[in-house]
């Protein structure tokens, strides 16, 4: 069992689910406790020893369900679990117990303790087409999967090389022999049973699919998840916009785990005079225990300034994305967009659930006329200076490209001087900065920080740094 | 350790069946996969870690098992800024000052006689331990849960409100059923107490604590049990109502809402009802009684364009 368990594990650590080591010696005891024999009940104890959160119970019953299938060969295995132990002749005694490779249904609690399973011999698989024992070939399958070490199957060219392993495994070549020899005496029995060969090796394939499918059911996409990441925003393709929504989303639900604590600095040198009087009445007044006054750090207020022109729109969708799907921790993000003239788009956002809807309606409301920092600058005076504090970060995500126009790097510099902290994103890769109509020359000495932000890493780095930062 | 219900013997899944009886015995229903939870619990002598929505029973669920074990149950509300003073032990230093008042005064007494410095020092010795004892020692809950002789419930409730240091005092306990006083040194559980963890979620519990325990998730229950839930909990609601009621409270559920009714308001509404002597649905009862099932203005007016249909759904559906 301990080896269908470890095959088990590591099929739920491919379909995302963590399970450490002394998890896995913890599912070991609760089989033992609880035993194979109902399959509801071993799901339920297995999943609260190995699936510790709600998107982990979910896999952890997909692939249970998946790994533990037990179709094939389904005609009689019902009846034959009896059976199995004939379909044994030749256990090879050095074998540890229970051969079975993938896939013995908890429902199959028999095979427990049994004689181990070692490789049928030839003429078994002869004698079990011809009498249709279909335990005794679901038992030998298994065990020539396990062989074949078929849990290392990782890509699906591997499938016929494993099949053909397999078929070898279970006596392939004696079966040949034996339909060659009837092939002269008895052409009848011959067709009979190169047909079951056809069955059988389909069988086998079909096998061998299911376990592919079993052990990289997400490599392909955890592959895809990676790369995604760190590609240029603007080079990512419509069709892959699921995922990377999926993947904003993950990425936020870990930056809100990490992030979700309301952080304190202990005010050193400032006695909290109350709360040490109360706390060292118990010392008869004497000043054993010492509290020092805390602050409590707030949460950070964001003001994003998004260029939603053409070139950085897709960034920009991101980046809005990325901060309302924060809002447990930055509870307090306004946002503005902007190419030709800025507009507010905080309640857009609030009101509309749909991030996409709002994107493009934010899209649609400011979006293309030619990009023009100097004008968007004077809107947000206009609108939100006044709202910039001590407290404030502000995000400018942009490429700086104005147009020729005057970019008013006097408005910045305002911005500056009353806010925290102004962060500067930028798109495009360092060395196209101040080339042609890119006025980040001018801009960046307002900027605390400016850095290129281009593929969804950098942008969970920087937001992990506003976090972080956070005061 | 002795078995959850004493005359049954069988295996796994008839004691799990006897485990879940015995829940209904005592008025908690419940689905065999809290059953077997608590069986695992006790039977690996690891804590379990509950999670879910407010109001589906997490707390409930250790008080049943106190009950049902015939074990004290030992609650500790977390908070922030809770500490090991307040969860674990504190010394009785208004004792000790006293004792120290009674050492002084008899300290000539117990000094005559002594020859030089040294035999004084050494007379002063044998007093040390005293001052660091048990009987000193003010347990709080956690110290209590291990000291049960008979083992006990500890039900450490909303630990998702606690700071993340007390999280990790947390493993030691966790783990060994052990406390290490410093003054005392480790002091073992004397009879392993069944541990519940609860946690809305507000926070993710750290992956350390989560290793350790078993993983329990109780989400909002399906009809079929809330119907369960509400008979045995509400008797005196007529069939026919609680079938209609439960219905309408699934039909909520599907809706956007931003806090969804759970069991207990379901239970709450149930008894509503009973009290207005109701006998059926309509869409006048509903509206006029609504605010006991949600709890957020924002939810009741959004809902209330709604309850004609769900109404209706709920009469049809029974």
């Amino acid at each position: 069992m301990t080896e269908v368990l470890g095959d088990f594990i590591r099929a739920l650590r491919a379909a995302d689910v963590r399970v450490s080591t002394s998890e896995s010696i913890d599912a070991g005891r609760v089989v033992d406790l609880v035993g194979l024999g109902e399959r509801e009940i071993l799901r339920h104890a297995l999943s609260q020893v190995l699936a510790k959160t709600e998107d982990e119970k979910q896999a952890f019953r997909d692939t249970f369900d998946r790994y533990f299938a037990f179709d094939q060969f389904k005609a009689k295995s019902e009846t034959s679990t009896q059976q199995q132990g004939d379909a044994e002749r030749e256990p090879n005694a050095g074998e540890t117990q229970n051969g079975s490779g993938g896939m013995p249904g908890p429902g199959g609690g028999g095979t427990e303790g049994q004689p181990s399973g070692g490789a049928p011999a030839p003429q078994d698989l002869v004698a079990m087409l011809e009498g249709g024992d279909q335990a005794a070939l679901q038992m030998a399958l298994a065990e020539a999967a396990r062989q074949a070490q078929l849990n290392r199957i990782r890509l699906f060219t591997q499938r016929g090389m494993y099949t053909r392993r397999m078929m070898e495994i279970m006596g392939l070549d004696a079966l040949n022999d034996e339909i060659e020899r009837r092939e002269s005496g008895d052409p009848k029995g011959a067709e009979r049973l190169s047909d079951a060969r056809d069955a059988l090796r389909e069988q086998v394939r079909d096998y061998v699919e299911k376990q592919l499918e079993i052990f990289t059911a997400n490599a392909g996409r955890q592959l895809r998840e990676e790369v995604l990441s760190q590609v240029r925003l603007s080079n990512v393709d419509r069709s892959d916009m699921k995922i990377m929504r999926a993947l904003v989303a993950k990425m936020a639900k870990r930056l809100v785990a990490l992030h979700s604590r309301r952080k304190k600095v202990e005010k050193r040198g400032q006695l909290d005079m109350r709360r040490t009087i109360r706390a060292n009445v118990e010392f008869d007044g004497l000043f054993f225990h010492t509290i020092w006054k805390q602050q409590k750090i707030d949460r950070p207020k964001v003001m994003a300034i998004c260029d939603v022109s053409g070139s950085v729109a897709q960034v920009a969708r991101f980046l809005l994305m990325f901060l309302y799907s924060l809002q447990e921790v930055l509870p307090r993000v306004r946002s503005f967009a902007f190419s030709g003239q800025l507009g507010e788009t905080t309640e857009l956002f609030e009101r509309e659930r749909d991030i996409e809807k709002a994107l493009a309606r934010a899209l649609m409301e400011h979006g293309g006329g030619s990009t023009d920092y100097g004008q968007a600058f004077l809107d947000f005076e206009r609108l939100a200076l006044d709202d910039v504090d001590h407290r404030t970060t502000v995000l400018i995500l942009g490429d700086a490209r104005s147009n020729y126009g005057n970019p008013r790097g006097d408005i910045l510099k305002k911005i500056h001087a009353r806010a925290r902290r102004v962060i500067w994103l930028n798109p495009e890769p360092r060395s196209l900065w101040n080339s042609g109509d890119s006025e980040m020359k001018r801009l960046a000495p307002y900027c605390d920080t400016a850095k290129t932000c281009a593929s969804l890493k950098d942008l969970e780095r920087v937001i992990s740094e506003l976090l972080r930062h956070a005061t | 350790m002795n078995k959850v219900v004493p005359d049954v013997n069988g295996d796994a899944p008839s004691q799990i069946a006897a485990i879940r009886q015995g829940f209904e015995r005592s008025g908690y229903i419940c689905n065999n996969q809290i059953a077997t939870s608590i069986f695992l619990a006790e039977r690996l002598q690891k804590p379990l870690l509950v999670e879910g929505p407010p109001g589906v029973g997490k707390t409930e669920l250790a008080k049943a098992t106190a009950e049902l074990l015939g074990k004290p149950l030992i609650r500790l509300q977390c908070y922030e800024g809770l500490d090991e003073a307040k969860a674990l032990y504190e010394w009785k230093y208004g004792k000790q000052l006293l004792y120290t008042q009674v050492l002084k005064e008899k300290l000539g007494d117990l000094m005559s006689g002594a020859q030089g410095l040294k035999e004084s020092i050494s007379r002063l010795h044998e007093f040390d331990d005293t001052f660091f004892n048990e009987e000193f020692l003010e347990p709080r809950p956690l110290l209590k849960a291990l000291w049960q002789p008979g083992g006990a419930v500890l039900l450490i409730d909303e630990l998702d409100k606690s700071d993340d240091e007390f999280e990790a005092f947390l493993l030691e306990i966790l783990s060994d059923y052990q406390i290490s006083i410093p003054e005392l040194g480790t002091i073992k559980a004397r009879t392993t107490p069944i541990v519940f963890l609860t946690s809305n979620n507000s926070r993710e519990i750290g992956d350390a604590l989560k290793r350790r325990c078993l993983h329990l998730y109780i989400p909002f229950p399906d009809t079929e049990l809330e119907q369960r839930i509400i008979r045995a909990r509400v008797p005196e609601v007529e069939e026919r109502l609680r079938n209609q009621l439960v219905a309408f409270v699934q039909g909520l559920r599907a809706l956007d809402l931003k806090k969804l009714p759970a069991v207990s308001e379901t239970i709450d509404w149930a008894r509503t009802l009973v009290l207005l002597h109701a006998r059926e649905l309509d869409a006048e009862l509903v509206r006029d009684t609504l605010n006991v099932l949600l709890k957020f203005q924002d939810d009741i007016e959004n809902v209330d364009s709604e309850i004609n249909a769900l109404t209706t759904k709920a009469l049809a559906a029974s």
